[in-house]
This record gives C-alpha cells, structure tokens and sequence, in this order.
C-alpha cells in the first residue's frame, strides 16, 4: 500500500490536504481533508446588531468579500422587510460582476494556467509571456478598480449598506468604467480560446448542477434556485431545505447533499443553466471552442469562467452606461427594526452562497446560517476524485499527483470561506 | 543575492494576500525577495531555510502555535499583516466565548475530529516577537511596500502613533458624531486616509487601537454623546477584542462607577 499525500493544495485559497491510497496500481482511497481552521462566525455573529452583521460576515472571504457583503444586506433587509431600489439592485449587480471579473482571472491565470504549462505559478511567465500576464492583471485589475468605483475597494467594500449605499458613483465615473469593460471584452474572448485550447482534459461530473436562474438575466443578485436535470425551480428562502448539510470526520468544513446526493453549483452549472440568458457575444466565443450545454466536463468549467468573464464585461459595460443616464438614489430610507429571519442569496465567482439570518425585535442576532459555494462543492469533488483517480493511476507518482490536483482547482475550491 | 521570504497563512479570510496579488507595484517588489514559499500563488514545499516571514491571520490552533515558534527560529524578521494577525481582528471576536461550546454550536457534537486543538483566537505578537505590524482590514498596499523596503534597509517598524480623527479632518469629512452615528476614529490607529469614513461609513477600528489613545476619555465623549460604555466597548471587539483589555475594562468601570456616585 503506498500513500500519496498533496499536503497543503497550492493555489487554491486556504489549507487542504488530499490523501490517497495506492494497492497495486489500484486507488484504494481519495479524500480530501479540508483543514483550514474553523473560525465558528455562525457562533460569533450572534448577539451582534443587525447593522454589523454584513460587516462581520464578509470577513468570511477576502477574495469574494463583495458577495458575501451583499448576500448578507439582502437577508438582512429580506428580515427586516426593506425593499430597496432600482438603482441599488443595479448597482449591486454591477459590484457583484466586478467580483466575478476579478475572482475569474485570479482563479484562470494565477491559479490554473501554471498547471497547463507546467509551471509552479505564474511569476515565470511574468518573462516568458508577458503579454499573458499583462492581459491577466489587466482584467484582475480592470475588476478591482469597478468594485472599488462601487464599494470602495477592492476586498472588503465600505459603501454597500442596508437599503442601499452609503455613497454613489457619478455619472462621468460610470461612463469612463464602461468605456474600460468594453475595452476588455476583447481580452476576455482571448482567454476562452486560450484556456478552450490549453487544457484538453476530459472528466464528466456526474453530480446535479444547481445555480440561481432569472429569466431576463444571467443571473447574479436575484432569481430562483434552479437544478438543471431534475428541473426544479424553489424561492431562495427554502435553501436551508433543499441543501443538507452534514458534518464530516475528515474535514472542518461541512458536506452539503440535495436528497441525498452530491451536486455542482460555480460556472459551468450557471453556464448550463442559464445558456440562453448569456450575451450572444459571449455564446458565439464559446462556440468556437466548441462548448454548448449540456456539458459535464468539470475540464471545461475553465473556460466556463472565460465565457463568464466575456459576459460579465460586456454586460457591465452596457449596465454601467445605463446607470450613467440613471438619477435615481442609493440612498437607504429609513426602517423599523424588527424581528424576523431573513434570507438572502447571490451568485458568487464560486458558485450559489446562501446566508440567514435571525433578529430578536431589538435587532440582536439570534441565529446565523452562511453556506458557501465551496461548502457545496466538496461532496461532488470528493465523488469526482473517486472516479477520477483509477482512470489517471498509471502515469507517474508525480503526474498522477499533479492531475489530482488539477481537478481539485477546476472547482477553484475556497477553504476559508467553506469552513468559516 | 536576494534575501528568502516565505509567505504564511493563520486563521484568516485570505484578503491580505488577496490584496498584495491586486497590485502590480506590489508584486513587484516582492520580486526584490526570492519567494521561497506562497501556498496562495505558487506549488512547492516549505523550505528549510528563510530570512524574512511574512504571516497574515490569527492564531486559533495549537498547531499554528508550533508553526510560529518554528518560523521564529528561522526567519531574521517577521512581519505580521493584517488586522487577524496584528489584533486578532474579526477571529478574535470568537474570543469572548468557549471555544468548546461555539464548535458545539457550529458543528454538533457528531464529529469527534472537528477542532482538535483549536483554541482561543489571538494576535501572532502574544506568541512570538514581532518585527513589523502591518495593521488594517484589509492592509494598505502602500503601507506593505514600505515597511518590506523598511525591512530590507534594516529599519525597524515606525507605526503611526496618533488616532485617525486628524486625517479625517484633514479629508474634510463630516464628523461621524455630529450625525449621531458612532465612529471609533477617535482612538483608531491613523494611516488609511480616513477610507470608510470619506465614502460614508464609521470608522470600526481596523487597524487597532492608536498608541496615543486615550482611551478613557474616548469611553466618556462616547457616553455623553449618547453611546453608553458597553455599546461603545461592542462596536470596538469587532477588531479589538484582544487589544488592551485592561485599559477597556477601566475606561468602562470607571464611567460606571461616575454614574453611580451620581
């Protein structure tokens, strides 16, 4: 029996382990221990007021701050009953995206790419492509500098506020980001093609695939949880119902299951559930490498990214240009505390992120819930990884090793966010 | 010959280290060490050797503890960054209850492995001797470059000593209190431009508690602005849960005690 260890996964954000069991050229087990130390907010939030809880809850995630933030404001006001307005939701969208450009290129070049040209990490390429490079923190960048027009800067935002913003964004800010984002669309169809050419790898993933869904919109800070082969479409606020959560021997982060089973939540399950609510543009690139839905490729959930990244870029830019015209207010109105529970959902870069919460009538937290993309992640990488190693055993320890890892950052798994 | 840097991470939300790979400048002055060690962006192993260790996060775990005084043996300077590291920041606001009972709360009791050795959160400086403190949440790019410039000139660390009300003032901002909103600007540690307070929002502290504080005096203003001593003491755990206790627990008995003789 031989035991093959990836300790400390790199490039991935936070500490895991994969351990695995070799018999005679047969994977006898695989797992994934997810050993980022807990920091137990569900226990920590409560008892705080319901104006810090977004505050707090964001420092679950530096790298997806800006979701979590939101996510958190919509339970929050979804409690207190507080509807906010067209401009907000708008802009929350637009901030949401900017998440999405900046996570995207972190996870596509920094993290992922290395692997393709077998590399330790990207700072090699920094000579040996720098045109690479350059496109890479340009569009890292060019998502950065939008959540920080929005939210003040780029990880953890100081503007988003119940009911709205604490502070807006002029118009001749809107209208010289726009002209930027729509500059960058070129860069994004660049980087489906690359990362359609590059990695050609096949694994099908046979888990449910699940993401919010709108029906005018690819989806982002509204919308229904939709499962794409069982059908379904439920309201946000029965989450904690379809989503179990167990907690695992081997790991500080909970598995999630719906009926009893492992599913996908992240882009290539947007990519499939909300096809045809992607920009034609965006459509069109992804044809060129051949990609349409149905796809199970977990492989292809790279380019998935991409395609996210072409349409994320060119749907701000329209947005940006829109909201430039716009003159309604951010401005929260005032509300009545009260207690209730509220629920709040949002696509983040990783996938569908869950948070509830629950105020006593002086708006003291009484209860807590976050579930994170990763959190539901981990059950249906754990499956993939089962089926996934006997087919790549025979190559080399050192290969055999490197393409465990690559289907691991296919999820661009998040540790510190699936534990919290 | 380019001095090694290794690149660690505690119990944290990863936004330091988010933020150090945000900026280009950054990155590149990073390239003024060989980078022996950074799980975040590169593959490969600790090596055995390193000078400087640049470590965000807070201390949860028994094995963190070993980490660090392994890291303190090896590295000629250890540079904390971020408020996880450098206060104890958000984790430690965990650090008001049992460590036990919130992972009962969290997990269940149906894992016995959840947790072995964690305990109580607290900044790196309690454990092992600092050389530079890099505060904020997150930290400010500007601030990481000079001090690794600072580092590498064999400087020692120069915190700024006087609380954030000045640059606010200087950013002409409407005072916080004034809206009858609290703001811990008056005893926050300067040096982010008065960020949250600029586009609307109170400050919470982040980068700790300034050394020129004066912390009782802050307890009493608070008081007479109508935000009693507990709730102002709340609205300072958020990042300050495990900075200078004892000086907190005056400021509130003494307002206390004031109030009872009147």
């Amino acid at each position: 029996m031989t035991k093959l260890n990836v300790h400390h996964v790199a490039r991935i954000e936070g500490h895991g382990n994969v351990s695995i069991e070799v018999k005679g050229g047969v994977v006898k087990d695989i797992h994934m221990e997810v050993i980022e130390p807990t920091r137990v907010f569900e226990a920590m939030m409560r008892g705080r007021r319901y104006d810090e809880t977004a505050l707090i809850s964001s420092r679950i995630c530096g790298i997806c701050s800006p979701n979590h933030f939101v996510t958190d404001l919509m339970a929050t006001e979804d409690a207190l009953g507080i509807k906010v307005s067209d401009r907000t939701a708008k802009l929350r969208q637009l901030f949401v995206h900017g998440s999405f450009l900046q996570n995207h290129a972190t996870a596509l070049y920094i993290f992922a790419a290395p692997d393709f040209v077998g590399l330790p990490s990207f700072v090699p390429l920094t000579e040996s492509a720098p045109e690479l490079v350059q496109r890479a923190l340009g569009l890292k960048r060019l998502g950065n500098e939008l959540c920080a027009l929005i939210g003040g800067r780029p990880v953890h935002p100081i503007t988003p506020t119940i009911g709205g913003f604490t502070d807006d964004v002029s118009s001749a800010d809107l209208r010289h980001m726009s002209e930027l984002l729509f500059e960058a669309v070129a860069d994004a169809a660049a980087t489906v093609e690359l990362f359609g050419e590059l990695v050609g790898l096949r694994f099908e993933t046979a888990g449910e695939m699940v993401a919010l869904r709108e029906e005018a919109n690819y989806a982002t800070v509204a919308g229904k949880i939709a499962a794409l082969d069982a059908g379904w479409k439920k309201p946000v606020n029965q989450y904690q119902k379809i989503i179990t959560e167990k907690v695992a021997d081997d790991s500080n982060s909970k598995y999630s299951t719906i009926d009893g089973k492992p599913f996908l939540t992240g882009p290539l399950a947007r990519v499939n559930i909300s096809w045809d609510q992607l920009l034609p543009s965006a459509r069109v690139v992804a044809s060129k490498i051949g990609l349409r839905p149905v796809n199970r490729n977990i492989f292809s959930a790279h380019a998935c990214r991409a395609i996210e990244l072409v349409d994320a870029a060119e749907r701000c830019a329209v947005l940006a240009e829109e909201l430039s015209y716009d003159d309604g207010s951010v401005k929260p109105k005032p509300f009545k505390v009260k207690a209730g529970k509220g629920y709040g959902a949002s696509e983040a870069p990783r996938g569908t992120l869950y948070h509830s919460v629950t105020f006593d009538d002086e708006g003291i937290i009484t209860a807590a819930d976050v579930i994170t993309p990763t959190a539901q992640n981990l059950a249906n990488l754990a499956a993939d990884l089962k089926e996934f190693a006997p087919t790549v055993v025979d190559k080399s320890e050192d290969d055999f090793k490197k393409a465990v890892e690559m289907l691991v950052r296919c999820y661009d798994p998040c540790l510190s966010c699936a534990v919290h | 010959m380019k001095p090694r840097a290794v690149i660690l991470s505690l119990s944290s939300d990863y936004g330091c280290q988010v933020q150090m790979s945000n900026f280009p400048e950054l990155l590149e002055m990073l390239s003024t060490f060989e980078l022996g060690y950074w799980q975040l962006v590169s593959s490969g192993d600790m090596p055995q050797d390193y000078d400087v260790a640049i470590i965000e996060g807070a201390v949860t775990t028994d094995e963190q503890v070993a980490l660090l005084e392994k890291v303190r043996s090896i590295a000629s300077c250890v540079i904390a960054i971020g408020a996880c590291a450098v206060t104890g920041g958000v984790p430690a606001l965990a650090s008001g209850g049992p460590v036990r009972g919130q992972l009962k709360d969290v997990y269940g009791s149906g894992s016995s492995k959840v947790g072995i050795g964690a305990r109580k959160p607290e900044p790196i400086k309690h454990y092992i001797e600092v050389d530079f403190s890099i505060p904020g949440c997150p930290i400010e790019p500007a601030e990481l470059s000079r001090t690794l410039q600072r580092a590498l000139r064999a400087l020692t660390d120069n915190p700024e000593r006087q609380s954030m009300c000045g640059e606010c003032k200087t950013a002409e901002n409407i005072c916080m209190w004034t809206q009858n909103v609290p703001c811990l600007g008056l005893i926050a540690r300067s040096g982010c431009n008065a960020k949250c307070v600029s586009r609307g929002r109170a400050c919470t502290a982040c980068r700790g508690i300034a050394h020129d504080a004066n912390l009782a005096s802050a307890f009493a203003f608070a008081d007479s602005m109508g935000c009693p001593p507990e709730e102002f003491d709340a609205l300072l755990k958020i990042y300050n849960a495990m900075s200078d206790q004892e000086l907190r627990k005056e400021a509130v008995g003494k307002i206390a005690a004031q109030e009872v003789a009147s």
